[in-house]
C-alpha cells in the first residue's frame, strides 16, 4: 500500500488522540475543512478509519444535529504507526520532538 | 453533485459542522456568515471530491474496459473515426509546428527581444521594414546613437573555398566587428571577428560555422590557426561558431566587412549594407526609433545631396525576418483549424449514429439504475479513447509532416521554416487540440443520446415506430449544414488561389528558356585580378562550351532573371548632360552584364537595333542595350537608338562611368517574377565590364538541360580546378522556384479544402443513409399506398438538397468575409470573384447529389411488403 500522506497522518493522529468529530479534527490539525473531509473519505475507503452516526436522540437532547464520528480500525492503527515511524526517521537525529496533542 | 446514495450523509455531516461553527461563533461574539464562509467552501470541495472519487473508481473499473471492448466490436467505425481524427489533429499539429518555428519560438539567440534591424527609409514611408544603408551612414549611426549597446553591419555573399578537395562556392556573411556581440553568441572554438579586425589592411581572418567545420574540416578541434583559400586569397581560421548558429540565415562562414577611409568619405549614396543592433537593457523600441529618426534628420540636413528626405526605422529582428509571411502562416493555421472543426463535426455525427444504434443497450442501463451523468460519462470516456487513438496516430502523421516541412528548400522564401520540429510546445498543442476535439465531438452526442426523454422514446421505438426522432435528426442536420458551410469557405479560398496561380503562370515572363541549363561561376579574385584575365576566362569557357554538339548556344549573365538579383544604379548623365538629383533617382536602372549570345540563348527578342557582338570589347566604343521600359523612361518622346547615357558607378573597375551609346532595344523581361512590374533595365557587354562572378546559361539541343551539367562540370574542372560550379539549376527549375511560395500555399489550402469536401460528403451520406434506414417502414407504407418510386427518390434527394443549399448559402456568405485575408496572396483576381463562388457552389451541390444518390436509390427500391415487416 502507498505510504500515507502527512495530511492523512495528521488526521489519523488526531483521531487516535481522541478527536472523533470532523470539526474537532479540523481544529486539532489546523487543516482546512476542504482538506480534512476528503482525507477522511479516502481513509474510510481504504479501511483505515470507520465512521458511525451518533444517536439522534442524544443529539436532540443536546439541542444540536447528530454528528458523524470516526474511529481508527486495526489496519489504521498499524498504518499510522508505520507512517509515523517513517516521518520521524526524517527528522534530524537527536532528541525526538514530542508529538503534539 | 454529491452521488445520490451518500448525499444524505453529506448533508447531515455538514449540518453538524455548521451547527458547531455557529455555536462557536456565538461564543466568540463573531458574526456567523463570516465564520461559516471557509466551512462553506470546505463543503463544496468535499462534494466535488466525493463526485470525482466516485467517477474515478467507476471509470477505471468499468468505463474504460467497457469502452475498449465495445470499440473493438466495431472495427470499421473505430478505424474511420481514428483516421479522421488523425488527419485533423496531425494536420493542425504540423502546421502549428511550422507557425511555432517561424513566428512563435524565440529566435535562437540570447535575449532575442533586444535584437533589432535598422533601415534607411524615406520620409514618405519612414517606418518601412526594409532599406539598406550606406557605410558612411552606418558609421554615423554607430557613433551617435544612445539606444544600442552594440551595432554592426553585414552583407551576404559567397566565396570560393579551394585547396581542400573539390572547389565549392560557400555562402558567406561579411560582418563588421561587433556583429557577434550583437548576436550575443560566443565561438565554440577560438575567437570571433572583433573591432580589431575592422581596419583596412588587417589580417584576413575567417570564422567557420559548425556545419562547414564538420563537413569540410572533419571537426578538427585544432582548426584555429589554419590557412584556407577563399576566392584565391589566404585567410586564417580564427574560430568556429557553436552548432545551430546561423545568421545571415544561410551563411556558413564569416569574414570581416571593411570600409576604406575613401568609402566612408564619398559613398554616402551607396546603399548596400544591412545593419543589426542590440537594444540597451532599459531602452524601449519606441525610444530607439525616436533616437534614430533624429539622427537621420540631422544627417539629412548635413548631407542633402544623398540624404534629403530620408529617415531611419527600427524593427525587431523577428519581424524583419518573417514579416512578409506572417499573415499567410496564420491563414494556413486558420484553414487547417477549419478542417479540424469539420473533423470534429463529422466524428460527432458518427458517434451519434452509433449511440443511437446502441439505444437498447443504453436503455437497459438506464433501466437498471444508471443516471444520466453516468451515461454521459461512459460515452465521454469512449470519445476520449477515440481521441487518444486519433492523437497518437495524428502525432505520427505530424512527425512525418514536420520533417517534410523542415526539409523544404529554403528558396521558397519562408525564413526559419527549416527549424520546424515536433518539440514539447508542439506536442503540448497536439494534446490540447485532441482534448478540445474530444470535448467538442464527445459531449454533444453524449448529451443527446443520454437524455432521459430519449431513452424512454427509444424503448418505445424498439417496439416499432414509423419515423425517426425529429429532434435528433434536426441536430444531425445542423451538423451537416455546419460542415458544408466550413467546406465551402475552404473551397472558395482554394478556388481563388488556384485561379490566381493560373494567372501567375500565364504571365509572359519575356523569355523562353525551357532548354537552358544555368550555373554560377565565380573567379578567385587573386588569381584573376585584371579585367582582361576575367574576360579571357569567360571567352574560353563559352567558346569551349559551344563546341559541345549538344549545346545550341552558350552565354553568361551577371544577374539571372528570377534569381531575385537586384542591382539598381541611378542614371547620372543623359546625352552628356548631368541630370538633377530627382531625375537621377527616378531613372534608376537595373544593371545586367551579358555576353553576345545571351539574348539568343534565353529567347529574349531584340526589338530594334542590334545585339552585342564579340567586337564590343575592351578599348572599343562603349555600348549599351535597354529594355523597352527603360528606353521609354529615359527618352520618353524619341527613339533611344544612338543616344548616350552614363550610370553613377564605375562597376568597381575604375576608369570611366558605366554606360555608353544605345545600340539596341530588347523585349521586357520580368526579372523579379510574374507578379512584379517590369524593371527598367540596362544591359552592358561583359567584355567591356568584365565582372568575375557570372551565371552561365547554355541551351541544350536535345531540350534536356540537365544533360549539360556533367559536360559543363568537366569543362570547368579542365579549365581551372579552383573555380567552383555553384547554383546548378535549369531555367524551368529557376521558374518553378520563383512561384514556389504561391504554389506551396495553393497546394496546402487545396488539400485542406479537398479533405473538407470529402468529409462533408461522407457526413451527408451518413445522415441520409441513417434517415432512410430509420424511415424504411414509413417509406414502405407510402409505396404501398401508391407513391411512385420516383417521388421517393426525389423526396430523399430533396432532403439532401435542403441541407446542402443551406450550407452553400451560409458558406458563400462566410467566404465573402473570410476571403479578405487572402487579398495579399491573390494575383489579378478579386477576393469576391463571382466565377469562383459560382463554381464552388455548383460543385458542392453536385457532390451533395452524388452523396445522396445511393441512399435515395436504396429508399426508392424498398419492397413495401418487407418494409412493413421491418423491426
Amino acid at each position: 500500500m502507498r505510504r500515507l500522506s502527512i495530511t492523512a497522518v495528521c488526521v489519523l493522529q488526531a483521531i487516535a488522540g481522541g478527536f472523533h468529530y470532523g470539526f474537532d479534527i479540523i481544529d486539532q490539525t489546523e487543516l482546512p475543512s476542504g482538506t480534512v473531509y476528503p482525507a477522511l473519505g479516502r481513509l474510510e475507503r481504504d479501511g483505515l478509519v470507520k465512521s458511525a452516526w451518533e444517536n439522534e436522540a442524544d443529539a436532540h437532547a443536546d439541542g444540536r444535529p447528530a454528528r458523524r464520528y470516526y474511529k481508527l480500525t486495526a489496519p489504521g492503527v498499524k498504518a499510522l504507526g508505520e507512517a509515523a515511524a517513517f516521518y520521524r526517521s526524517l527528522l534530524p537525529a537527536g532528541k525526538p520532538r514530542a508529538a503534539r496533542g | 453533485m454529491v452521488p445520490y446514495d451518500i448525499r444524505r450523509d453529506w448533508l447531515r455531516e455538514w449540518r453538524a459542522e455548521f451547527a458547531y461553527t455557529a455555536a462557536r461563533a456565538a461564543r466568540a461574539n463573531r458574526p456567523m456568515p463570516l465564520a461559516s464562509l471557509p466551512r462553506a467552501l470546505g463543503a463544496i470541495v468535499h462534494a466535488m471530491w466525493l463526485r470525482w472519487d466516485r467517477w474515478r473508481i467507476e471509470m477505471i473499473s468499468q468505463d474504460v474496459k467497457h469502452a475498449i471492448r465495445s470499440l473493438r466490436r466495431k472495427p470499421s467505425f473505430t478505424t474511420v473515426v481514428v483516421l479522421t481524427l488523425a488527419i485533423g489533429i496531425g494536420g493542425t499539429t504540423a502546421i502549428f509546428g511550422a507557425v511555432n518555428a517561424v513566428l512563435l519560438r524565440p529566435l535562437p539567440y540570447p535575449q532575442p527581444d533586444q535584437l533589432v534591424r535598422l533601415y534607411k527609409t524615406t520620409l514618405e514611408d519612414a517606418d518601412r521594414v526594409g532599406g539598406t544603408v550606406s557605410p558612411p551612414d552606418f558609421v554615423d549611426w554607430r557613433r551617435d546613437n544612445r539606444s544600442f549597446s552594440e551595432i554592426a553591419a553585414s552583407i551576404t555573399g559567397s566565396l570560393a573555398l579551394t585547396g581542400l578537395g573539390a572547389a565549392e562556392q560557400v555562402p558567406a556573411g561579411f560582418v563588421t566587428g561587433g556583429f557577434f556581440d550583437v548576436m550575443g553568441i560566443r565561438p565554440a572554438i577560438g575567437r570571433s571577428i572583433g573591432t580589431a579586425d575592422d581596419p583596412m589592411g588587417s589580417r584576413d581572418v575567417v570564422v567557420l560555422s559548425d556545419q562547414i567545420w564538420k563537413r569540410r574540416f572533419g571537426s578538427n578541434p585544432g582548426v584555429a590557426g589554419q590557412q584556407i583559400a577563399l576566392d584565391g586569397v589566404s585567410y586564417e581560421v580564427i574560430g568556429v561558431m557553436p552548432e545551430g548558429f546561423q545568421y545571415p540565415l544561410r551563411a556558413e562562414l564569416w569574414v570581416p566587412l571593411r570600409f576604406s577611409a575613401r568609402e566612408i568619405e564619398t559613398q554616402r549614396g551607396a546603399h548596400y549594407i544591412d545593419v543589426l543592433a542590440r537594444l540597451k537593457q532599459d531602452v524601449s523600441l519606441d525610444r530607439a526609433r525616436g533616437d534614430m529618426r533624429s539622427i537621420a534628420a540631422r544627417l539629412a540636413r548635413e548631407f542633402p545631396r544623398t540624404n534629403r528626405e530620408t529617415s531611419a526605422s527600427v524593427h525587431p529582428l523577428r519581424e524583419s525576418l518573417v514579416g512578409s509571411v506572417r499573415q499567410s502562416m496564420f491563414v494556413l493555421l486558420g484553414a487547417v483549424g477549419l478542417v479540424l472543426l469539420i473533423v470534429c463535426v463529422n466524428v460527432a455525427s458518427l458517434v451519434m449514429v452509433r449511440a443511437i444504434g446502441r439505444g437498447r443497450e443504453l436503455a437497459v442501463r438506464v433501466a437498471v439504475g444508471a443516471g444520466r451523468a453516468s451515461l454521459v460519462r461512459s460515452l465521454l470516456v469512449e470519445s476520449v479513447i477515440l481521441a487518444v487513438g486519433g492523437a497518437a496516430l495524428g502525432l505520427v502523421l505530424a512527425y512525418w509532416a514536420t520533417s517534410a516541412i523542415a526539409s523544404m528548400d529554403s528558396s521558397i522564401g519562408v525564413p526559419l521554416i527549416n527549424q520546424t520540429r515536433l518539440d514539447y510546445t508542439v506536442i503540448g498543442f497536439a494534446v490540447l487540440v485532441s482534448l478540445m476535439a474530444s470535448i467538442v465531438f464527445g459531449t454533444m452526442p453524449a448529451w443527446q443520446a443520454s437524455s432521459i426523454g430519449d431513452v424512454v422514446m427509444r424503448i418505445r421505438e424498439e417496439g416499432g415506430s414509423t419515423t425517426s426522432d425529429p429532434r435528433r435528426q434536426r441536430l444531425r442536420s445542423l451538423l451537416i449544414v455546419a460542415e458544408t458551410t466550413l467546406a465551402v469557405v475552404l473551397l472558395v479560398g482554394a478556388g481563388l488561389l488556384a485561379r490566381s496561380f493560373e494567372r501567375l503562370l500565364a504571365v509572359d515572363l519575356g523569355f523562353s528558356a525551357d532548354a537552358v541549363q544555368t550555373f554560377g561561376v565565380s573567379l578567385p579574385t587573386a588569381k584573376y585580378s585584371t579585367p582582361v584575365q576575367r574576360q579571357q576566362f569567360f571567352d574560353t569557357l563559352l567558346a569551349r562550351a559551344a563546341q559541345n554538339p549538344n549545346v545550341e548556344s552558350a552565354a553568361a549573365v551577371f544577374g539571372l532573371p528570377l534569381s531575385n538579383f537586384r542591382y539598381g544604379i541611378s542614371t547620372s548623365t543623359r546625352d552628356g548632360l548631368t541630370l538633377s538629383d530627382d531625375d537621377q533617382d527616378r531613372l534608376t536602372l537595373q544593371v545586367r552584364l551579358v555576353t553576345p549570345d545571351y539574348f539568343k540563348t534565353m529567347g529574349i527578342a531584340v526589338v530594334t537595333g542590334r545585339g552585342f557582338t564579340p567586337s564590343d570589347s575592351l578599348g572599343r566604343q562603349l555600348v549599351v542595350m535597354l529594355n523597352q521600359t527603360a528606353a521609354a523612361r529615359v527618352w520618353p518622346d524619341q527613339d533611344s537608338l544612338g543616344h548616350h547615357l552614363e550610370l553613377g558607378t564605375r562597376l568597381g573597375l575604375g576608369g570611366a562611368s558605366a554606360g555608353g551609346t544605345v545600340v539596341g532595344l530588347v523585349a521586357d523581361v520580368r526579372d523579379f517574377g510574374p507578379a512584379s512590374r517590369v524593371a527598367p533595365t540596362i544591359y552592358l557587354p561583359h567584355a567591356q565590364w568584365p565582372d568575375d562572378s557570372m551565371t552561365v546559361v547554355a541551351k541544350a539541343r536535345n531540350h534536356d538541360p540537365l544533360s549539360l551539367v556533367q559536360p559543363m562540370r568537366a569543362l570547368l574542372q579542365e579549365l581551372d580546378a579552383d573555380v567552383p560550379m555553384s547554383s546548378v539549376r535549369s531555367m524551368p527549375q529557376v521558374s518553378a522556384i520563383a512561384v514556389s511560395q504561391p504554389r506551396l500555399y495553393l497546394v496546402l489550402i487545396a488539400s485542406f479544402a479537398a479533405t473538407a469536401m470529402l468529409l462533408a460528403a461522407i457526413g451527408l451520406y451518413g445522415v441520409l443513409a441513417y434517415a432512410v434506414g430509420q424511415r424504411t417502414r414509413e417509406i414502405g407504407i407510402r409505396l404501398a399506398l401508391g407513391a411512385k418510386r420516383g417521388e421517393v427518390l426525389r423526396m430523399v434527394i430533396a432532403q439532401a438538397g435542403r441541407l446542402a443549399i443551406a450550407g452553400v448559402v451560409l458558406g458563400l456568405g462566410a467566404a465573402v468575409l473570410a476571403s479578405r485575408v487572402l487579398r495579399s496572396q491573390l494575383f489579378e483576381i478579386a477576393p469576391t470573384d463571382r466565377l469562383t463562388y459560382a463554381m464552388v457552389g455548383i460543385g458542392l451541390l453536385l457532390v451533395a447529389l452524388v452523396a445522396s444518390w445511393i441512399p435515395a436509390r436504396r429508399a426508392s427500391r424498398i419492397d413495401p411488403l418487407a418494409a412493413l415487416r421491418h423491426d
